[in-house]
């Protein structure tokens, strides 16, 4: 043999490093490296010791190799459980019409108002409300934006604490269901959608409820933070809930149907799609709103489509190389808690997130992270919902915190030191919640697990 | 970089957008099959639950629309730069230099797209012959699987005219940029996300929130005294 298959998968996982670096796109990255991989794993094999060099290695793995590879994006992608993908897409878009985000703010705001810190609490609240019919973080961030910043400016909140607790709230949509990063990652490991959505929905409402708490604490040590507070009475309060109705019957459509199993979550998602389409309809969204929000559903369709094949082709090779299965076996020998290993890869993340966009960092490593994380005994849908928590992480960090750009981008008034600066009580209670995870791993298990018993 | 008008009499200019008028239309074909999948679930769900009678065939027929959704927009996504990639480091280069990676980028792509065109077409052709068909109702699936590899037939005319695109940012890197794909900076993602948001949300809207607010706020305090 010319080579170890082993040795090809390090090069192989080398030169992808390269091609990402020097900027290829990573599906394309991915799946030439995994194609060329098969190609040469397939004909080293073939050729006959001392008689065969490279060359002919190449051309006897370059059929088959092509073969496999050519049968993947139809093979791995015409799945019915891929469709939920476009449907959750579609939501985030026509979301931004359904005029959702200014009800949940209105009613979070009589109900939660009076609080030290109300209108941030508030805004939190209504994040995760809204969240619940989009999935889409930066989205969220921008709409509230535009809702919320200037209501806290006039009740005299510092802007920056105002730009943060939107960039944060905005972070939640990635969590609550319907995500869809969540299905990416369960697509890629081979997971239950449905267990790992539902998995999302304590985790998330936890979060806000600690980044509630934490504005809380802030206003209460240091008032000068925030404005003075508006009471309703309960009257207004339970009126209030009235504004809430379409974001409700939405999360009863997706939650319900997906944990009764009346619905697969493509429908459920196509059902909640065509709630919001109306509600949309009924609040004026124009044919060139309703147009541009649906050729970018397909764009963005297309965006993750690519990725996931590209990648798969990547985990093709990568599962002939045995890379995967041998770094498992490195560091399940390593005499290791194995709680420290869980804490490298998850510096890790918060490295790579700060040069990666969400989607190309966990694609990238789940094929070598993924076997890693099972082998030491952790929960694949657990890891799912630490993993994206992570990347919520990197979200509102700099150097690409691309949810502070966004906030920066709608009030150009903020500076984007300033909302920079007014994230990091965010980022220690996202770390606090992970370290919460760990620990009790039951929070994020309990729903999906109630599913299947 | 150079955001001066390009040439108007370039036939490469004149290509790249003619192109793009397809890439579009493409596109529209894939979101009106992501638009007609949502109707299809909505359906089903009524079929089933109401009138207790699934509609024949449905999974068959979403699985089989799952390559239009991400094939036929292939060549669109790749000319908006709508992929994903790191830009970090290609972005701290200036002038021919960054226009050489990206040459390089383009280069590697076609490989890869050749390679995959060839692939998915003896795929699509050994489901041709076979008469291979889908397990419900028996659709035929070749159609399906042609698709994808027209898809990448479109994605290597976008990366063909790309090619030529970066040969002529080689030679004049400072000029006018056309006919290659421009991945916006974060800055410039941030910003259209914020007019989207502006577009969803008028100026009108947020006064009116705003005075829902006082509004509210001064008959609570009304109340009070």
């Amino acid at each position: 043999m010319l080579i170890e298959p082993l040795t090809l998968g390090i090069a192989g996982v080398a030169v992808l490093a390269v091609l990402v670096v020097i900027g290829m796109h990573v599906a394309y990255a991915g799946a030439l490296v995994g194609l060329l991989g098969l190609v040469m794993s397939i004909g080293i094999t073939r050729v006959i010791p001392g008689e065969g060099g490279w060359i002919d290695a190449f051309l006897l793995g370059f059929e088959p190799g092509i073969g496999i590879a050519g049968t993947i994006p139809f093979e791995e992608l015409a799945h019915y459980s891929l469709s939920v993908l476009p449907m959750f897409i579609l939501i985030g878009y026509m979301a931004f019409h359904a005029r959702l985000t200014q009800g949940a703010f209105y009613c979070m705001r009589m109900w939660f108002g009076g609080m030290p810190g109300g209108l941030g609490v508030a805004t939190v609240f209504a994040t995760a409300a809204f969240a619940a019919v989009s999935g889409a973080s930066t989205a969220t961030a921008a709409v509230f934006s535009r809702i919320a910043i200037p209501e806290m400016l006039k009740y005299g909140y510092k802007p920056g604490f105002a730009a943060g607790v939107v960039a944060a709230g905005g972070t939640l949509a990635s969590l609550i269901p319907p995500s869809g990063i969540l299905v990416i990652y369960a697509i890629i490991v081979e997971e239950s959608v449905g267990r790992l959505l539902l998995a999302g929905f304590i985790p998330g409402i936890l979060s806000a409820i600690i980044y509630a708490a934490s504005i809380w604490v802030r206003v209460k040590l240091k008032p000068s933070l925030a404005g003075p507070t508006l009471r309703a009475d309960w009257g207004t309060k339970f009126k209030s809930l009235g504004q809430m109705w379409g974001i409700v019957a939405v999360v009863c459509i997706i939650m319900g149907g997906i944990y009764t199993g009346w619905m697969t979550p493509t429908e459920s998602g196509a059902v909640g799609a065509f709630v919001i389409f109306c509600l949309a309809l009924a609040h004026g969204m124009t044919w060139n709103q309703f147009l541009h929000g649906l050729t970018e559903s397909a764009r963005t369709s297309v965006m993750i489509i690519t990725i996931i094949w590209g990648i798969l082709i990547l985990v093709r090779f990568l599962g002939f190389s045995q890379l995967p299965a041998e770094i498992e076996a490195l560091v399940t020998g390593l005499d290791m808690n194995r709680y420290w290993i869980l804490l490298v890869i998850l510096l890790m993340y918060g490295v790579l997130g700060m040069f990666m966009d969400a989607i190309g960092m966990l694609l990238l490593t789940l094929p070598l992270v993924q076997p890693i994380v099972l082998s030491l005994g952790f929960d694949a849908v657990w890891f799912g919902i630490i993993v994206v928590k992570m990347v919520e992480i990197c979200l509102i960090t700099p150097p690409i915190g691309m949810n502070c750009f966004v906030v920066a981008g709608v009030r150009p008034d903020i500076p984007l030191l300033d909302i920079f600066k007014g994230i990091w009580w965010f980022f220690i209670c996202d770390v606090l919640t992970v370290a919460l995870f760990v620990a009790f791993p039951g929070i994020v298990l309990w729903l999906p697990n109630q599913m299947f018993n | 970089m150079n955001t001066a008008d390009p040439p108007a009499d370039s036939m490469l200019l004149k290509i790249d957008l003619a192109y793009h008028r397809l890439e579009k239309a493409l596109n529209y074909v894939a979101a009106t099959f992501l638009f007609s999948l949502m109707l299809l679930a909505c359906a089903e769900v009524v079929a089933r639950k109401l009138f207790n009678s699934p509609i024949h065939g449905q999974a068959d027929l979403v699985e089989i629309a799952i390559p239009t959704m991400g094939f036929f927009g292939l060549a669109y996504c790749q000319r908006v730069a709508g992929h994903v990639r790191m830009e970090i480091v290609v972005n701290m280069l200036k002038g021919r230099a960054f226009w050489l990676f990206e040459f390089i980028s383009n280069l590697a792509t076609i490989i890869i797209c050749g390679l995959m065109i060839y692939g998915s077409y003896y795929h699509f052709l050994r489901a041709y012959e076979i008469g291979d068909s889908t397990m419900d109702v028996e659709l035929p699936i070749w159609p399906a699987k042609l698709i994808i590899t027209i898809g990448f037939c479109m994605l290597m005319g976008r990366l063909i005219i790309s090619f030529f695109g970066y040969i002529q940012m080689l030679q004049n890197p400072n000029g006018p940029v056309y006919a290659v794909p421009r991945s916006p900076d974060i800055e410039e993602i941030a910003e259209a996300e914020a007019m989207a948001a502006r577009d969803a949300i008028s100026d009108e809207d947020v006064e009116e929130e705003l005075e829902r607010e006082s509004r509210i706020g001064s008959r609570q305090n009304g109340e009070r005294r």
